[in-house]
């Protein structure tokens, strides 16, 4: 891994992408060891994590999980809070071999982050909280003078949840420009499509119109990713919102924005495909 | 006959108490979801940093509250009693019990304290649902100085706690004694031998003016003000309780759940099995218009419901 300067890690674009290529095989190793887990919904937020541990945005310091300086991230749609999981432990917060106790008893990390997990700053599982629950932390990181700012992550289908946008009035009100939503908009919910179940329609303009910046990007393309992280602090006093625009299941091709994927398990041949595709050996 | 003076309301002698603290710890924060409170008038002015108002949005209030105590603030929640329980309660249950925040919850016009507005604004369910919670503390105080105690216990000590304060204010209990009872969670406010007759918050005083009858009547009653709720001191309230021949309980509550079943069991876990009756609301409860005295009347919880109970308790219906 790339040694951190001034508590940032910085990869370039190509590195970036193996990061990516890498973070997936973990993910798939981790989970499919013990058959639990959300592949798909990982697998949309993949480089969005990725731009923001590794690409120079989020302040973290290796090995030094409690960082009182560090950036503040939140997966709010708990059940992607796994794939921190690998991150956290490239960044020496705990040891690799705790991925390999994924789900065990005596364990650390289990199916949906407990903030007990180092790097794990607030519960998560039921959707809806990440945006109030960051919003506490970037008022508390205002009225302490200080400067780290708190992403949170959160699905599209999470939008359905009415507290988002209690938060996300709140959070314009109080002018959190220390906060950034990045909507993991993969188009699916367990039932299907949004779009199709219940409109989310045009994301980008709704969080604008609560009094947010708002752009929306390629969530899979680090070209993108980056320049919209290069907008937080210069939003004038708006919190951000980056509508990432993803695919489902990225990197498995039978999963891709295939809802009923969510939490299935694949057989025996599908997962020999997938670690074909993944790169992984048989 | 002299007019007595109205009794100090809970919820200024709670505010009052925080705003004091607020004013030399900056991480004593506020929020309120659109109540207000003569007392929030001067910390609303003297101190913007610290009063949040949260909007009318309870779920946002809650999930505010959790990112803001795990940034190592003092967290007090304010909001009428409906509101901060029932409407917001799987954010107190996945963000603050989970994760076992110090969030002072405070709770205002709980049971039937706004009246006339009936259904919606009743909570006939929140001993039940708080105590329910996680690892939570519930708070009942029956007058201005216990409410007072225990807000600056929850300042010194920060925890996860539900405070239950009645909307109108109530004729003082304690007289300076309550700081002394604090520990045993139970006021023991009158003692007798036959009937001990369990309350708390409004209801102590109905419980009062019951006592008063039955001492005429010749049935020797005690009164207890069951302040902690939870953890209840099962131990000590059941050594009280075993001092009396039987047991009645009376609460604006269901019973399912409420202050009655809470004392039941704790007697049961402590052997003492008694003649027992609780007193409180029942499914089905009719809704009408008129004030709490007329509701009390109406859920057979008031003074004249207690003297009989306790009547035939003793054996003297």
């Amino acid at each position: 891994m790339a040694s951190p300067k001034n508590g940032k890690i910085k990869l370039n674009v190509n590195d970036l992408q193996a990061k990516a290529h890498w973070l997936r095989q973990e993910l798939f190793e981790m989970v499919m060891r013990q058959k639990k887990g959300h592949i798909p919904s990982c697998y949309s937020c993949t480089e969005i994590m990725v731009a923001l541990y590794y690409g120079g945005v989020a302040k973290v310091t290796e090995g030094q999980p409690d960082d009182p300086e560090r950036d503040r991230i939140i997966v709010s749609k708990g059940h992607a809070a796994m794939v921190q999981y690998p991150i956290l432990a490239d960044l020496g917060f705990y040891p690799k071999s705790e991925l390999e106790r994924f789900t065990e008893p005596g364990g650390l990390l289990g199916m949906y982050a407990d903030f007990r997990i180092p790097g794990i700053e607030g519960i998560s599982g039921s959707l809806g909280h990440g945006i109030g629950m960051g919003a506490g932390f970037a008022m508390a990181a205002r009225q302490d003078g200080q400067d780290y700012r708190t992403f949170v992550i959160l699905g599209d289908g999470e939008c359905y949840e009415g507290s988002i946008w209690e938060s996300a009035m709140f959070a314009a009100h109080r002018k959190l420009d220390n906060l950034i939503a990045i909507v993991d908009r993969n188009q699916l919910c367990i039932l299907g499509r949004t779009e199709d179940l219940l409109e989310l329609g045009d994301m980008e303009e709704k969080w604008r119109s609560f009094g947010w910046e708002a752009i929306s990007i390629d969530g899979h393309s680090f070209d993108d990713l980056m320049p919209a992280f290069d907008r937080v602090g210069k939003t004038d006093g708006k919190p951000l919102a980056i509508i990432a625009n993803t695919v489902k299941g990225k990197g498995i091709s039978f999963m891709e924005g295939r809802s009923e994927w969510h939490n299935r398990m694949p057989s025996d041949e599908q997962i020999a495909q997938a670690r074909t595709e993944l790169g992984l050996g048989a | 006959m002299d007019a007595q003076p109205l009794p100090k309301l809970m919820r200024d002698a709670v505010i009052d108490t925080i705003c004091d603290a607020a004013r030399k710890d900056k991480d004593i924060l506020f929020i309120s979801a659109d109540l207000g409170a003569a007392a929030l008038d001067g910390l609303r002015a003297d101190l913007p940093d610290q009063f949040i108002h949260a909007g009318i949005s309870e779920q946002n209030m809650v999930d505010l509250a959790s990112g803001l105590a795990l940034s190592g603030k003092k967290v007090f929640l304010y909001a009428m009693a409906p509101f901060i329980t029932a409407r917001c309660y799987e954010q107190v249950k996945c963000v603050i019990a989970s994760m076992n925040l110090p969030v002072t919850m405070i709770a205002v016009g709980v049971g039937l304290g706004y009246d006339h507005a009936t259904l919606t604004h009743f909570t006939p369910e929140d001993i039940a649902c708080m105590r329910a919670l996680n690892g939570i503390e519930v708070l009942t105080p029956g007058d201005a100085e216990a409410a007072k105690e225990i807000a600056k216990v929850a300042i010194a000590d920060p925890d996860f706690r539900y405070i239950r304060l009645d909307r109108q204010g109530q004729a003082p209990l304690y007289d300076g004694g309550f700081k002394a009872v604090y520990d045993q969670g139970f006021g023991h406010i009158v003692e007798g031998q036959q009937v001990a007759i369990v309350a708390c918050g409004a209801l102590v005083q109905k419980a009062l003016r019951a006592q008063e009858t039955l001492t005429k009547k010749g049935v020797d009653a005690g009164v207890i003000d069951l302040f902690r709720v939870k953890p209840i001191n099962g131990e000590g309230l059941s050594k009280v309780l075993g001092g009396y021949d039987t047991v009645l309980t009376v609460e604006e509550q269901l019973l399912e759940g409420g202050m009655g079943s809470a004392v039941a069991e704790a007697l049961i876990d402590h052997n003492v099995l008694k003649s027992m009756k609780r007193l409180g609301m029942r499914d089905g409860f009719e809704v009408v218009n008129g004030d709490r005295d007329t509701l009390h009347d109406l859920y057979g919880i008031d003074t004249p419901h207690i003297i009989n109970a306790v009547l035939e308790l003793a054996g003297k219906a």
